[in-house]
């Protein structure tokens, strides 16, 4: 039935008796759709994609991964799905990685151009090869990691290709980015520019279906002059928290500072403290951890009788593994561990020194 | 040892008044270190910024007038002309772009090798050893030959005292051709966005009434798990 205009009349009384609960006592209506008729259209199951396939992309964007330490890091991931907002559906996100790098599918790559690196430390060499990858390429957009080594190679590669430079993206769509300017009191919005460098935490990362990774031919690694170099790690104890990896933290139910020094060192980790030690003058106060002390952006961090106080709580929102010791098993920092122990943190942390000393 | 130290036109973040940036007053400190006393360069109008240097321990000041959209130009031909030994510039202006290009841009115009992010130089024969600053407070050695750009990062060591009689140092003026004025890009009042947080949502395995020995050998084999122990 149609009304003039023809769109089609809704039948209340109709809908009604369809979402109507047969054999239920009293008028029951089920809204979900549970037990009803099915949807006019199912879509069979094997008619959705279970991989997303470019197969003859409009354009390219090449993002340039930041590989540290030979695994995908949380910002290279962030720099594939900033490279899908600027592909879209028509175009194809091309990485540019060392060889042997796993978990690329998932992470967004619809193509895969390995370049195996020079020994040592060979910025200027590897600017060359993103250089030999974009004449080969000729991608629209090109992505780095705003990072120590990944801001350095993006600004080299715009320098010596006289390439406009969007330096420290914050936000991002297929046809503006938006970066700080002026000290950080003003934002730039244009277009995006052909290389791009994205600011870390800032861009998700891609969360659509798995792409194909097709490999591209290897591209060479030109002969640069690597300047003569050694890496010299940082001493963790003396380290900033907001720049340490791992964190060992004291709270309230720790009574033996001595043992945990020393637990702090045979680990090789940072320490740091809740507001109640730093209050009380156990611990310096650049050693608090939380909404008035430091926020973290370590990997690992283990709280050694510290309840959780959500102003603490703040601090580590960032941390993916967190590992707790405290008496107390309804406490809040219990809750939020990947693994706690419910026990006396003297007596953890005596055994912990015996069996790291063994 | 001629050092030379780039300076832009800052603006201090939080008032906007011009002011000098804190990451090229720690260079000058750099090159004061390093034995050298250090000239100061800067090309563009807005120039007291650029003159509070002198009271962080330049000797001299040399500006480049009229160069106001474009600085390299400018740059490059007065640093052919007169090229110093060490260029220094901060790894970010601060009140302008902010991109950090320009110093990279310098480098590929004179040809001479740059690196960045540096907290401390010293001297080796004839060579230059800048260690340069990494994530995780890690530190990378790096050898260089003079001449070289080096760009400072902001743990370096802090910058000299202000010295109000340093204000009274030598500052040159030289003229530029101007150069033409490019498209601006659109700009808006910063708006903080907020950080993207993968969250771990906890709800772990938990532990309880293990004796301590369990829940110490629990805590390294997570930890080794982690990657987060040397053995």
């Amino acid at each position: 039935m149609t009304e003039p205009n023809s769109r089609l009349r809704r039948d209340p009384r109709a809908e009604r008796d369809r979402l109507l609960v047969p054999g239920a006592a009293r008028l029951r209506l089920d809204r979900a759709g549970t037990t009803g008729t099915p949807s006019a259209s199912p879509v069979p199951p094997a008619a959705i994609p279970r991989m997303r396939r470019v197969a003859a992309p409009a354009f390219l964007v090449l993002a340039v991964l930041d590989v540290t330490s030979g695994v995908l890091s949380a910002h290279d991931r962030q720099l594939l799905g900033a490279a899908h907002v600027l592909a879209g559906e028509a175009g194809a996100v091309v990485v540019l990685a060392p060889p042997g790098l796993a978990g690329l599918e998932t992470a967004g790559a619809d193509r895969v151009l390995t370049s195996a690196p020079s020994d040592g430390y060979d910025p200027d060499g590897k600017a060359a090869a993103v250089m030999t990858a974009i004449a080969s390429l000729d991608p629209r957009h090109v992505l780095f990691a705003e990072s120590a080594d990944g801001g350095d190679l993006a600004r080299r590669v715009a320098a010596s290709g006289h390439f406009p430079l969007a330096a420290g993206i914050e936000a991002l769509g297929a046809n503006f980015a938006v970066r700080p300017c002026s000290a950080g009191r003003f934002e730039e919005r244009a277009a995006p520019a052909r290389l791009l460098s994205v600011a870390p935490d800032r861009i998700g990362g891609y969360a659509g279906l798995p792409c194909e990774a097709l490999a591209l031919p290897e591209t060479p690694w030109p002969p640069g002059c690597p300047f003569a170099a050694t890496i010299r790690s940082g001493d963790p104890s003396q380290l900033p928290l907001t720049e340490a990896a791992f964190v060992v933290a004291a709270g309230d139910g720790l009574t033996d500072f001595d043992m945990f020094a020393r637990l702090v060192t045979a680990l090789g980790a940072t320490p740091g403290a809740s507001r109640v030690l730093c209050d009380a003058g156990l611990m310096p106060r650049d050693r608090q951890v939380g909404a008035s002390g430091s926020v973290l952006a370590a990997e690992c961090y283990v709280a050694v009788g510290i309840s959780g106080a959500p102003q603490h709580l703040a601090g580590i929102t960032g941390v993916p593994h967190v590992i707790a010791v405290n008496t107390d098993l309804h406490a809040a920092m219990v809750a939020r561990a990947g693994l706690a122990v419910i026990a006396d943190a003297q007596d953890v942390m005596r055994a912990l020194l015996a069996q790291l000393s063994a | 040892m001629r050092a030379t130290v780039l300076l832009s036109a800052g603006r201090h973040p939080v008032s906007g008044r011009a002011s000098p940036v804190a990451v090229e007053m720690q260079a000058i400190r750099l090159a004061i270190d390093l034995g050298a006393t250090p000239s100061g360069l800067h090309a563009g109008e807005a120039a007291s910024a650029a003159q509070d240097a002198l009271g962080h321990g330049l000797s001299r000041l040399v500006l480049l007038e009229g160069a106001t959209d474009d600085p390299l130009p400018a740059l490059l031909d007065h640093l052919r002309r007169l090229p110093p030994d060490l260029l220094l510039a901060g790894r970010r202006g601060q009140g302008g772009s902010d991109s950090g290009l320009l110093p990279y841009q310098l480098a590929h115009g004179l040809g001479w090798p740059i690196v960045a992010d540096v907290v401390r130089l010293t001297r080796s024969g004839g060579k230059l050893i800048a260690e340069q600053a990494l994530p995780r407070g890690a530190r990378r050695v790096v050898t260089l030959s003079l001449p070289c750009i080096v760009t400072v990062h902001p743990a370096a060591l802090p910058a000299l005292p202000f010295r109000l009689a340093g204000l009274q140092g030598e500052v040159r003026s030289v003229p530029v051709a101007p150069t033409p004025a490019t498209s601006q890009p659109e700009l808006r009042p910063y708006r903080m966005r907020p950080k993207v947080v993968e969250r771990s949502a906890g709800g772990g395995s938990v532990l309880v009434g293990v004796s301590a020995e369990q829940a110490a050998s629990a805590i390294l084999s997570e930890l080794r798990r982690l990657k987060m122990l040397a053995g």
